[in-house]
């Protein structure tokens, strides 16, 4: 077990050098750098002259050719500092740290979501299985899941931010939150939850499609085993067969699942934060980018790249708790 | 007596893919969404015969013209036209150039690129635009703040959103089973590299690697984007082939075939790939539709290519800042919603009509 774990702790640490090293190489070659986009952006007379670009580039570190950049970055990180943004002038893991909560109350609520709603109905799904109310939801879920979350955002938009306005069920469009930091924190959490509505439906339907539609699948693969028959043949009733006998062997699937939306947690969903303008991960990702913020970049990369990996490694060993026949060595 | 047994002895029986296409055809959702698909492409085909502003078939001094596939390429439109100063408008300087000349129009003059003025097309009025674009008998989708018509932008989008789904996952299979095959067939340190650097390329997201390249590749076309798109898709692909190659490699017609002296490549493409091409091409088949999200999510997020083509998402982006016009969301929402439902459908069709633990289960 243990030098299981060594082995492949190590095997991460190797595909994280190369990663980063990979996305640090490609931030690097693109075009411009964060002086020059941030200044030039705003305003075109504030560019910065040749001399004094060069100044700031030195003190930045950024006049050297990119892979020594890499290697003052990654000799850093093994000290445990990410660096400073340089567009935001703060430090990268305390820019993490503001955005990480709003991520994950969206996207864990999202999580618990899906999963509480996804296993009931998968269950009902294949309880039913073939019946004309099961084609039905199936049907719904399905398309649910061809639905691009843009269009589901827009739509919800139009709907609850622009035909509803002035209405009891008007929704805040974009933002977190429309009150001063000095209201009340009750009213504050009101405002919070209310603005949180419209991106939780967005990223919670397309998981719960998937993944009511994951669950049923393998139910049904299970249900068709002797062990099944046997239960059946021994008297047990049929919702004692579905959970009892049935879903708990389909839980080793369900674990990689879960294992694997580990990192999506914490990264939060690009498309949706960018939308309702939701100050999470995914948006300082998109930012990082535009405003090729390298160290952020870097860091959020890190994270990523590391929760990945990890949720890979946690599922692996779910497995191994799940099912006492898998054994990871 | 005998001559029937010869006839039964000689029909050859039935193949993988005939047979699969026998299931395929028994599933009405699976068969309608297929005809979807038929039926977008041969709207993305026809695309400047439904709507433009320029004709499908026209007479001119004498000559045969088919300016309307200066929609697919510029250089395919005749340069008499530019030569004698024609702007892009065609009806009235037609008639005004050459009076003998005749024009077959596309069903729906309005052109996807620019507004319609007044008096364009003999006695129609002007395109509305800002918030008065409603859908009308004229524009059947309404029109964009600028006035350009958007059922013209979704027609001509048909062939960029149809293009996207084939170039990259073209590529992406390619590179998918080129790197799953080498793996699997050959095993060792080779496995080891192509399935660590499928890790590495599936731990970085998506989006933000298509983002970063977006940025890299400075001057975005459509085709970059299909190409960046492909580029970055492959990883599942690549797993699958691996394990198909995996399992197929120890197989006793493969062992034949090395027995009769076949190379390594000959072996892996002529003898494993046909083989383990069905359950590769659910994927591929399920990576269309993906491709066409991206695609439509970076031309939402204002990253697709640049402004003169018409792509779905360009259109669902220009209503990101105008949320009343509802008729922007609407209707290349739903194309693009249709579009990856019916991909979904048939790449499900597929799996069921090819996937042997399936197939035995509905006996």
């Amino acid at each position: 077990m243990i030098t299981y774990l060594l082995r492949r702790i190590l095997l991460g640490l190797v595909t994280l050098v190369v990663i980063t090293l990979m996305v640090y190489g490609l931030a690097r070659s693109m075009p411009g750098n964060p002086l020059t986009v941030q200044l030039g952006e705003s305003d075109p007379s504030r560019k910065l002259n040749p001399e004094d670009q060069q100044r700031m580039l030195e003190i930045y570190g950024l006049d050297k050719p990119w892979p020594v950049g890499y290697v003052q970055w990654i000799s850093k990180v093994i000290r445990g500092d990410l660096g400073r943004s340089i567009t935001r002038k703060q430090p990268v893991t305390q820019l993490i740290g503001e955005r990480i909560g709003p991520t994950v109350l969206i996207s864990g609520t999202a999580l618990f979501l899906t999963w509480f709603l996804a296993i009931p109905l998968g269950l009902y799904a294949s309880a039913r299985g073939g019946q004309i109310d099961e084609r039905f939801t199936g049907l719904v879920l399905y398309a649910l899941y061809s639905f691009p979350t843009f269009v589901a955002a827009l739509f919800l938009q139009i709907i609850f931010a622009v035909w509803l306005r002035d209405t009891r069920w008007e929704l805040p469009l974009f933002g977190m939150s429309d009150l001063s930091t000095d209201a009340p924190f009750f009213a504050r959490c009101i405002d919070v939850a209310w603005h949180a509505i419209l991106p939780i439906t967005c990223q919670t339907y397309v998981v719960l499609a998937y993944n009511s539609r994951f669950i049923k699948a393998n139910l049904e693969e299970v249900v068709r085993q002797d062990f099944i028959r046997t239960a059946r043949a021994k008297g047990a009733g049929p919702w004692r067969v579905l959970v009892h006998h049935a879903f708990r062997n389909t839980l080793i699937p369900l674990v990689t699942l879960l294992g694997l939306s580990l990192p999506a947690l914490v990264g939060g969903s690009v498309i949706i934060e960018q939308i309702f303008t939701w100050p999470g991960m995914g948006r300082l990702f998109f930012e990082s980018i535009r405003e090729r913020d390298y160290p952020t970049i870097m860091g959020l990369t890190l994270m990523f790249s590391v929760l990945t990996l990890a949720g890979q490694l946690l599922a692996d060993l779910l497995y191994s708790i799940v099912d006492p026949r898998v054994n990871v060595d | 007596m005998r001559v029937t047994e010869e006839t039964e002895a000689a029909k050859p029986s039935r193949g993988f893919w005939s047979d699969a296409w026998q299931r395929y055809r028994r599933r009405p959702i699976g068969m309608l969404a297929l005809c979807f698909v038929l039926f977008l492409t041969s709207v993305a085909l026809f695309a400047p015969a439904i709507a433009g502003t320029k004709p499908v078939v026209c007479s001119y001094k004498g000559n045969l013209y088919f300016p309307c596939l200066g929609y697919f390429n510029r250089s395919w439109e005749s340069p008499i036209f530019t030569k004698d100063k024609f702007r892009g408008t065609y009806p009235e300087n037609l008639k005004q150039k050459d009076p003998e000349s005749w024009a077959i129009w596309p069903l729906v003059f309005q052109d996807p690129y620019r507004r319609v003025r007044e008096n364009e097309w003999p006695g129609r009025r002007e395109n509305p635009s800002r918030d008065e674009g409603h859908p009308t008998r004229l524009n059947l989708f309404g029109t964009d703040q600028y006035g350009v018509d958007i059922f013209a932008k979704m027609v001509h989008g048909t062939t960029i959103a149809l293009l996207v789904g084939f170039v990259s996952m073209g590529l992406a299979g390619s590179i998918g089973v080129l790197v799953g095959a080498l793996g699997g067939y050959f095993g060792g340190w080779v496995d080891m590299i192509t399935s660590r650097l499928t890790e590495i390329v599936m731990c970085i997201p998506t989006l933000v690697l298509i983002l970063a390249l977006i940025a890299v590749v400075e001057k975005p076309t459509i085709w970059k984007t299909m190409a960046i798109i492909g580029a970055t898709g492959w990883t599942g692909i690549a797993r699958l082939t691996r394990a198909e190659f995996l399992r197929l490699r120890q197989t006793e017609f493969v062992m034949a075939a090395r027995a009769t002296g076949a190379g390594s490549l000959r072996i892996m493409f002529r003898h494993i790939l046909p083989n383990a091409l069905a359950p590769v091409l659910v994927p591929i088949t399920f990576g269309i539709a993906s491709a066409i999200l991206v695609e439509g999510s970076l031309s939402f997020l204002g990253f697709g290519p640049p402004p003169p083509t018409a792509s779905w998402g360009s259109v669902l982006n220009s209503a990101r800042s105008n949320l009343q016009l509802w008729w922007l969301v609407v209707f290349p929402g739903a194309g693009i919603f249709l579009t990856v439902l019916a991909y979904n459908l048939v790449g499900e069709g597929l799996q069921e009509a090819t996937d042997p633990r399936l197939r035995e289960a509905k006996k």
